[in-house]
């Protein structure tokens, strides 16, 4: 379809759309650039001082660090498991499938911190070793952005055109050969898209964070807020210019590596 | 008394391995006594044998600078780690845990979430306790322990921060904030911040029979409205210096702290009543002797006028004992340390207020989101 089809009430409405998503952003690159003392919009004169307060912070980079890591191993574990997850939702014949999809996506539904709170409960009356741990929070990570992994790959996995793995079986190859080298390539967008979902999620967690994080290890989120509260600083908008930047970039990154798949594939 | 907490040692599996419960039940007791009141401290160093303290404080610039001032020495003299904590709220996770394993061994509280988790259970070692082991307990004024609780070991003065350049004269008593030459301009702050709870007892106080006089309160906020709403001082600071607000609710060293900078801010510190925001430290009472004995170590370094020094200058607030220095800043606005200017501060009835506390933050809110 080109765009003079698209009718003009639409691409005005889409232009709106656009604008009231990317204004916050304009928002917070603005008021990171601020020369003024405090957080505030419009800024008061341009200047690069509280990017350079964050970037020699001894708060803010290692909490970019941290939750960095964190968000690229809670991607990692979940893009694996939601894909597992994806492909038994969609292929199984199961009369459980249905009430395991619910299961499966009720992180999305609850409320971040019932979520956390009830980790954070489960975790200090277990006693396994769970509570205020890395391991402990990486799990609460993992169970909020494994839904998007799930949701994205199994929309994909719906339309999945099955005869092509049983075209590649029917020449030899193994189930699970069949599944690398024909299934995965193809629902390869899908996977990465619910992988940035689920970094996303994860880099700008808080309200797991908030019952989860462990003493001297503060993720990014946590550390915004922190520096909200007691110095209201455009620090924390600076913060938030290197988060969206990060973002952007895992972005751009995600989908060239499909793209080098799709290339590598054909 | 102790009689149902058990020793961390002992979870319910290793005491079924042990035996039966009866068994075990007696040496429980005993160990439960002995740890809820055994533990001293004299006030010197000593080898933790690299056992790690769990601590909870605020976050950010605040963590740097505890880091900082003290932190890494007390690590190295005491070879012990401390686990430093920042995400707050610390009531849920205290009422969350097993009462013989407390989420952390030290504290540092706002009043509020402090009475409110004394009151849901007895987490905490008895302020006497840890009196008779903290010796810089003994040279704090009487108002840091008049709370029962904890140890307060710094604090500052509610006031109003006030533009000098908007609306003269300039305010001289606590009810000048309804004045109406502050008509559209007041600003104070969600019902959950603990200066707009202070600000909402004092002004039942004020214009009521007493704290417990919520009709007057309420009728003091309706009066004041339409008022700008912030979460936090440091936004509060932002209105005030953008001229959005020319009278708010402060502490006065961060009123303090912007006329410094330059600003035209000016403190009316309240003297009708004279609640205080403050920093106190607890105790917790179930957790291990090792850990319990570096609380008190580290509750006592806290109270030490060389870190008080250093800190109360950094953040603007005031010392809690006696021969801490005020910070030049506060000095220059004429705050003293002195039995004197300590004299008549007053701790609201928090019990009282959390009971009451859902209705008076539907009612207060609705009156803010009315205007």
């Amino acid at each position: 379809m080109s765009e003079s089809s698209v009718p003009l009430p639409f691409r005005v409405i889409a232009a709106l759309g656009l604008v009231v998503l990317l204004l916050p952003v304009v928002i917070v690159v603005l008021s990171g650039l601020n020369a003024g003392e405090y957080l505030t919009f419009p800024p008061q004169g341009l200047s690069l001082r509280w990017v350079r307060a964050f970037l020699t912070s001894p708060t803010f980079m290692p909490a970019y660090g941290f939750s960095f890591t964190l968000a690229f191993g809670a991607t990692l574990i979940s893009t694996v498991l939601g894909t597992m997850a994806s492909v038994f939702l969609t292929r199984s014949t199961s009369r459980w499938t249905g009430t395991l999809r619910g299961i499966f996506m009720l992180p999305i539904v609850l409320p971040g911190l019932v979520l956390g709170l009830a980790l954070y409960v489960f975790y200090a009356t277990t006693d396994l070793g769970l509570s205020r741990s890395l391991t402990g929070l990486l799990i609460g990570h993992v169970l909020v952005t494994c839904p998007f992994v799930i949701a994205t790959v199994s929309a994909a996995l719906v339309g999945f055109d099955l005869s092509l793995e049983e075209a590649a079986r029917s020449l030899g190859a193994t189930a699970l050969g069949a599944f690398l080298r024909i299934t995965l390539p193809i629902i390869a967008p899908a996977i990465s898209a619910g992988s940035i979902f689920a970094f996303i999620i994860s880099f700008g967690q808080f309200d797991v964070n908030l019952f989860l994080s462990i003493p001297n290890l503060q993720p990014l989120p946590l550390a915004m807020y922190a520096s909200l509260r007691y110095a209201f600083e455009p620090t924390a908008a600076a913060a938030g210019i290197f988060a969206i930047a990060l973002v952007a970039l895992s972005t751009i990154a995600t989908s060239r590596l499909v793209s080098f798949k799709r290339m590598f594939g054909a | 008394m102790t009689e149902s907490i058990k020793p961390p040692s002992y979870s319910r599996r290793q005491a079924l391995k042990l035996g039966t419960g009866a068994a075990v039940s007696l040496p429980l007791f005993n160990i439960n006594h002995a740890w809820s009141a055994d533990v001293t401290y004299d006030g010197g160093t000593f080898d933790a044998g690299g056992a790690t303290l769990n601590v909870a404080e605020w976050g950010g610039f605040w963590q740097d600078l505890v880091r900082k001032l003290m932190l890494d020495d007390f690590e190295k003299q005491f070879n012990c780690k401390v686990a430093y904590d920042s995400a707050f709220p610390w009531f849920p996770k205290f009422v969350a845990n097993p009462k013989d394993k407390p989420p952390f061994a030290v504290v540092n509280w706002n009043y509020p979430e402090m009475f409110k988790t004394a009151k849901a259970g007895d987490f905490f070692m008895p302020l006497d306790e840890v009196m008779a082991n903290v010796p810089n307990s003994k040279n704090v004024w009487p108002f840091a322990t008049a709370n029962k609780v904890g140890i307060t070991w710094a604090y500052a003065r509610y006031c109003y921060a006030y533009r000098t350049d908007m609306a003269a004269p300039p305010p001289t008593k606590f009810a000048d904030f309804w004045d109406a030459r502050y008509a559209g301009k007041r600003g104070t702050y969600i019902t959950s911040n603990t200066l707009q709870m202070d600000f909402f007892l004092a002004a039942c106080k004020v214009f009521g029979k007493d704290q417990y006089d919520l009709d007057a309160g309420y009728d003091a906020m309706k009066r004041a409205s339409p008022l700008k709403i912030s979460d936090f001082t440091g936004n509060m600071q932002a209105l005030l210096e953008r001229g959005e607000v020319a009278i708010a609710v402060q502490d006065d060293g961060e009123a303090y702290l912007q006329a410094k900078k330059g600003i035209k801010v000016a403190a009316l510190v309240w003297d009708e009543v004279k609640p205080i925001l403050t920093q106190t430290m607890t105790v917790s009472r179930y957790t291990d002797p090792v850990q319990k004995k570096l609380s008190l170590a580290f509750l006592n370094r806290t109270l030490d006028a060389g870190f008080l020094n250093k800190f109360t200058e950094a953040f603007n607030y005031a010392p809690v004992t006696k021969d801490a220095v005020i910070p030049a800043t506060l000095a220059e606005f004429g705050i003293k340390n002195t039995a004197d200017a300590v004299s008549g501060f007053t701790i609201p009835d928090w019990n009282s207020y959390l009971e009451h506390e859902d209705d008076i933050v539907e009612t207060v809110n609705q009156i803010f989101g009315s205007h």
